[in-house]
């Protein structure tokens, strides 16, 4: 009876891990938010720096209903094609729960059913330097997506811009490194001078 | 035969006054302190060549890295070393262990501390292979344990300081991801965080070069220099030394099996993690723990190799020493092959732990044989050996796995099948005084271990007394005859004391 209750249980829960993680394809989303960030095509931005403004409204040339089931929308930033050449970790795949185009979360906010949302968002300091792109995802209620905008073409090879990272090196690193990679040297040749200078006198093994 | 030494040793030593027992717990002066410091400073430089792989997800963020930029580096890290290798084999026959290592360890320690400056794919790549050049520490380890210990425990001895050693490539896939989680959370942005954390290596690295000066000494009565000085040891030449080395066939065969376990070894090092978060879609946190248990499988799996070894060595001689060292490489090999086709996750991690096992005991068995070569170019022996090693890893990682040509599931298979034919030159290894294995020691005169050891001393050398040391080693390593044999020696002409000519 226990026994028959654990199985009940954990095949509940597959099927709502499946659901709510798994098996969303996004070649089955239909294209029903109309997306638009500040940042030109080929525009640079400074991460930590430039700010891009997200502008997404529902695109009415849809049926009414066909956002009924939507509560939330997930904006992020993705990486164009050209940024995922030789980049296994940055794949697209069309399973969503497997898809690695999108890893940068800019927002997210409840859905509203009227008018336009439009928020600011400044370009986080650990945004790697690439080509992007912006997209958002309208969820449901449970969490999984049911449609998607974005602010490029089918191809993703329009209206794309750039984000150039910081480096991480600050002044004082650079300094530390050097200081502590000559002391390592010098001490080398402290240490050889003080064996010949031991080895003048005739002594004894240490 | 001399007189006993006066016994001024804490452990109980031979004619050479190499230590005959290996004290694991003590830390006693000179031979149990010298296997201490060795292993720590190897290990050390393990954990700063390793240290960027757990650390990828980050840096190839930082640095625009693509997998062509981050796999050209890997085989950068361990190519260096091919090299480096082999002439710290003969740094330690000139100079010594001590100097020697320590000279290497500091000189490679900027560039761990410079790797905070890498800005661009192609400086991520020159760094890690010169930090890569540490890793022939790994000769001075073996040639400074093959000088303080006999050769009954020299197999223990080598093992344990190579596996402690290579340990440090399992454990910095723990511990870098550790500093770096601490760096962060006290409000470092990753990609300064990744930066400092390369300090602490560097940091270690340094702090056990000094801990080598400082508190080791090269061969149980003194330092090379002061036995240069007071005539205990004769200066040898850079030429004779590298003429005995090359000249000996013995050290190109082992130098093409090491590749074919620790070259694997260090492959796997590099792959093993992409492998299972590819393959069985493991998180990369998880892949990680995997590739490190891989590596920390040398605590004991590399000793017991140089364990078994000796044991074997006291019962059969060299070659129980031969054949047990080839059966176990081959069964790695045939592990390895299975590695490649077995499809469910546990399955693979018990298949890969039995696969690294096997593969580290053929490495510490390797370093078993290692010390007999050669007593004159030990430490060339040694470092034609080791970067025999480094050798097979670049070779492997560029046939199997560069570019997407195979799988990497094939690959690992072709892998386990290379490792096989790889090792059957190791019957082709023969020494006149004990055989190989499949022929039995020559018989009659001219046959002997002074024979052998003495063949690399020219009559003039001799007459000066330079070959001592290659005489009393040969003395203590009669008992590579194997029990039965070393029983029937004792009462025969040859175990007498070391003629001073040769003709």
């Amino acid at each position: 009876m226990a026994a028959r209750g654990t199985v009940l249980a954990s095949l509940v829960l597959a099927c709502l891990a499946q659901a709510c993680c798994g098996n969303v394809l996004f070649s089955s989303l239909q294209r029903t938010l109309i997306v638009s960030a500040s940042p030109h095509p080929g525009q640079v931005l400074k991460a930590g720096e430039d700010k891009i403004t997200v502008t997404w409204s529902y695109n009415q040339s849809f049926a009414a209903g066909t956002d009924a089931a939507y509560k939330t929308v997930k904006v992020k930033l993705c990486y164009a094609p050209v940024s995922q050449v030789d980049r296994a970790w940055r794949k697209t795949v069309d399973n969503l729960a497997k898809d690695k185009t999108c890893q940068h979360a800019i927002a997210a906010e409840p859905y509203s059913l009227s008018g336009n949302r439009s928020l600011e968002w400044v370009v986080q300091k650990d945004v790697p330097e690439a080509t992007y792109f912006v997209r958002a995802y309208a969820l449901d209620a449970a969490g999984i997506q049911v449609g998607f905008g974005q602010t490029t073409d089918r191809n993703k090879t329009a209206n794309l811009f750039v984000v150039q990272a910081i480096t991480g090196r600050h002044a004082s690193l650079d300094i530390a490194a050097v200081c502590f990679s000559a002391f390592s040297v010098v001490s080398l040749f402290g240490f050889f001078l003080a064996e010949k200078r031991k080895a003048k006198p005739c002594s004894t093994p240490n | 035969m001399d007189s006993p030494p006066p016994q001024k040793f804490p452990l109980p030593v031979d004619s050479e006054h190499k230590a005959t027992e290996f004290r694991l717990f003590s830390a006693a002066k000179p031979h149990m302190r010298a296997f201490h410091l060795s292993w720590v400073s190897f290990f050390a430089c393990f954990v700063s060549t390793f240290a960027a792989p757990p650390l990828i997800p980050i840096i190839r963020d930082d640095l625009n890295l693509t997998a062509t930029d981050i796999g050209n580096a890997g085989i950068a890290s361990v190519s260096g070393a091919v090299f480096a290798r082999v002439a710290m084999g003969s740094a330690c026959d000139l100079f010594g262990p001590r100097l020697a290592s320590a000279s290497l360890i500091l000189l490679t320690a900027p560039a761990v501390f410079c790797m905070s400056l890498a800005s661009s794919p192609a400086s991520f790549l020159v760094l890690r292979f010169l930090i890569g050049f540490s890793l022939a520490t790994f000769v001075s380890t073996q040639f400074w344990m093959s000088s303080m210990f006999s050769p009954n425990v020299v197999g223990t001895a080598n093992g344990m300081a190579g596996g402690w050693g290579n340990l440090g490539g399992g454990a910095t896939q723990l511990i870098m991801p550790f500093v770096f989680a601490i760096i962060r959370d006290l409000g470092a942005i990753k990609f300064t965080a990744w930066r400092i954390a390369f300090f602490i290596p560097a940091l270690f690295q340094t702090l056990s070069a000094f801990a080598v000066i400082l508190f080791g000494q090269d061969m149980p009565d003194g330092n090379f220099k002061e036995l240069e000085k007071e005539g205990d040891k004769p200066e040898d030449e850079f030429s004779k030394v590298l003429y005995h080395g090359v000249t000996n066939y013995r050290g190109w065969i082992l130098a093409l099996t090491y590749g074919y376990c620790f070259g694997v070894e260090l492959t796997t090092d590099n792959i093993i993690a992409e492998y299972f978060y590819d393959r069985f879609d493991l998180n990369l946190h998880t892949a990680g723990m995997v590739a490190a248990s891989f590596g920390l499988a040398n605590l004991f799996s590399r000793p017991m190799g140089g364990v078994i070894s000796d044991v074997v060595g006291k019962r059969f001689g060299m070659r129980g020493r031969l054949w047990t060292l080839w059966a176990v490489q081959t069964i790695g090999g045939v592990l390895c092959v299975i590695l490649g086709r077995v499809g469910s996750l546990g399955a693979s991690i018990a298949v890969m732990i039995g696969f690294s096992i096997f593969c580290q005991a053929a490495c510490g068995l390797t370093f078993g044989v290692v010390p007999f070569v050669s007593r004159r170019s030990l430490g060339l022996i040694s470092g034609m050996t080791g970067g025999g090693g480094n050798v097979g890893a670049v070779l492997t990682q560029l046939i199997f796995f560069k570019g997407s040509r195979y799988s990497k599931e094939t690959g690992i298979t072709l892998m386990g099948v290379m490792i096989i034919c790889c090792s059957l030159p190791i019957a082709l290894i023969y020494f006149p005084q004990w055989g190989g294995m499949f022929c039995s020691p020559s018989a009659g005169n001219g046959r002997t271990e002074e024979d052998y050891y003495l063949s690399e001393w020219s009559v003039k050398e001799q007459e000066s007394g330079f070959h001592q040391a290659s005489a009393k080693f040969a003395d203590n390593s009669r008992r590579e005859r194997g029990r039965r044999l070393v029983a029937s020696a004792d009462t025969s002409p040859d175990a007498e004391s070391h003629p001073p000519v040769r003709v």
